[in-house]
């Protein structure tokens, strides 16, 4: 039987009914249309479903929906505006990945943003072993990594200035 | 999956209730980062699911009045890695703690629940049983506490009875001139140990080993004590000879079976091997937390430090497969 579910997605305040057995993954992809967090594994091994919820970085596929009854979920859909707070605009962490060429065919990439601005919001000035370790739990299967890194130096920069 | 109703008590007593309700068919819900994987192959009869994480009373670490430590037992793994004064007293907990999965994982999974899933391989285990962790287990006819060790049957298989639930593990006062380690071995940083161990010794005054105690995971079927070993460290000084004895004992203590993932030959080894560099450590620490001087004896410590026997040191000496960098 459905369960009635309130969150807030993105800022948005959000309800629906759904199933108990339904992830969260599931459903901000099928119920709230939002596709940023990608079905991996299923198995907590990737990170590509990860979102943040309730400020902490979570693999949405481990988490049933009703798990995050009052809770507020942030997809990379969510991740935008600049620093002067213009929202078309790509938000600084984002920027940084686009000029560092950290994405190939960036099926990570929603799980690598969201684990960089979840480390710096801790962290406003990590060293490479913090960036690696924040990542730990994100897998990338195209770049090696070393471009990721050098993005997520650089968005802490970019970040420091403002 | 269809028939399955979620509850989120707010308190332990609810909770209590609703697992008694239908024991047979209930399932309690921690972080989920197992039970997830669980449901997703089937073969369960659950038609309850009880989450446990809106019970603030289970949650959150606590020092006692004799200076140990309640940890709740829906705290997370991040929390216990992260705890400043709890990783000072016991740092093979902060180790074991900080292995278990990527980040994400940790910001889930939590201590009782690594600690019920009972796998033989769980990271927070050995460290747990090393410091001489208690359970506190709550059910209808009230609240019983119990040795860590007496909480796991088997693998996957705990002593609870159903509708019992582990509320909290109590570690007793972390000891004078005392250390601990973690020490792991996989072949990247997400995948689970092939072996793993846990060692805390207390020195006396003189810098010899006064207790000790080693504990041995993914070996047997359950997470072991190897009481030879602390036995034969006793009254010792450490030393290159006595680390080789503790790598005896402990391979000797091993019943490992052979998977996908090591053969029981090479489980056996290692079992030694990272025994002795834990209990190695564990002296280290114990020596700078007593301000006992290291001069002649720091060999054995000193040679399986560079060999890395810090927990997540072999993951990130060693870049795996598929662990990130
Ligand atoms: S899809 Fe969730 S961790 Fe891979
Ligand atoms: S860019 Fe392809 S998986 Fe990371």
């Amino acid at each position: 039987m459905k369960q009635p579910l309130r969150l807030t997605v993105n800022g948005q305040p959000t309800e629906a009914l759904v199933s108990p057995g339904t992830s969260l993954l599931t459903f901000l992809r099928e119920t709230c249309g939002l596709t940023g967090p990608k079905r991996g594994c299923e198995e907590g091994e990737c990170g590509c479903c990860a979102v943040l919820l309730d400020g902490k970085l979570v693999d949405s596929c481990l988490i049933f929906a009703l798990e995050a009854e009052g809770a507020e979920v942030l997809t990379v859909e969510g991740l935008r505006g600049d620093a002067a707070g213009r929202p078309d605009h790509l938000a600084p962490v984002q920027q940084a990945f686009a000029e560092a060429g950290a994405s190939q065919c960036g099926f990570c990439m929603p799980g690598m943003l969201l684990a960089t601005a979840s480390l710096l919001e801790r962290n406003p000035a990590p060293g490479d072993d913090e960036i690696r370790r924040a990542i730990s739990g994100n897998l990338c299967r195209c770049t090696g990594y070393t471009p990721i890194v050098k993005a997520i130096r650089l968005a802490a920069a970019l970040k420091r200035q403002g | 999956m269809h028939d399955v109703t979620y509850h989120a008590p707010t308190s332990l007593a609810e909770a209590l209730r609703l697992l008694g309700n239908d024991p047979a068919h209930t399932r309690p819900l921690a972080g989920g980062t197992d039970l997830h994987l669980q449901m997703e192959r089937g073969g369960n009869a659950w038609r309850h699911v009880v989450d446990l994480k809106r019970i603030a009373e289970l949650a959150g670490i606590a020092r006692n009045p004799d200076g140990g430590y309640t940890i709740g037992a829906l705290t997370l793994a991040a929390e216990v890695e992260s705890h400043v004064d709890l990783a000072a007293d016991y740092p093979a907990l902060a180790q074991g703690a900080a292995c278990i999965g990527g980040p994400p994982i940790r910001n889930r999974a939590t201590l009782g629940g690594n600690v019920c899933n009972a796998s033989p391989a769980a990271d927070s285990s050995p460290p747990l049983l090393a410091l001489g962790a208690r359970a506190v287990v709550a059910g209808a006819e009230g609240t019983r506490e119990l040795p860590l060790a007496d909480l796991w049957r088997g693998p996957r298989q705990t002593t609870l009875a159903p509708g019992e639930l582990l509320t909290a593990l109590r570690l007793p006062p972390p000891p004078v001139r005392g250390g601990s380690a973690f020490t792991r071995l996989t072949r990247s940083a997400m995948d689970i140990a092939l072996v793993n161990a846990a060692a805390q010794v207390a020195l006396d005054a003189q810098g010899h080993i006064a207790q000790a105690a080693l504990a041995l995971g993914a070996v047997a079927p359950v997470v072991l004590l190897v009481p030879q070993a602390a036995e034969a460290v006793r009254g010792r000084a450490w030393s290159a000879e006595l680390a080789a004895e503790v790598a005896r004992l402990a391979s000797a203590a091993a019943q490992p079976i052979d998977d996908i993932r090591a053969s029981a030959d090479y489980r056996r080894e290692m079992a030694g091997v990272l025994a002795a560099r834990a209990m190695a450590q564990a002296v280290e620490r114990a020596r700078a937390a007593g301000g006992v001087a290291t001069a002649g004896t720091s060999g054995a410590a000193g040679k399986s430090d560079k060999a890395g026997a810090t927990g997540k040191a072999t993951a990130r000496q060693r870049p795996g497969r598929r662990g990130a960098p």
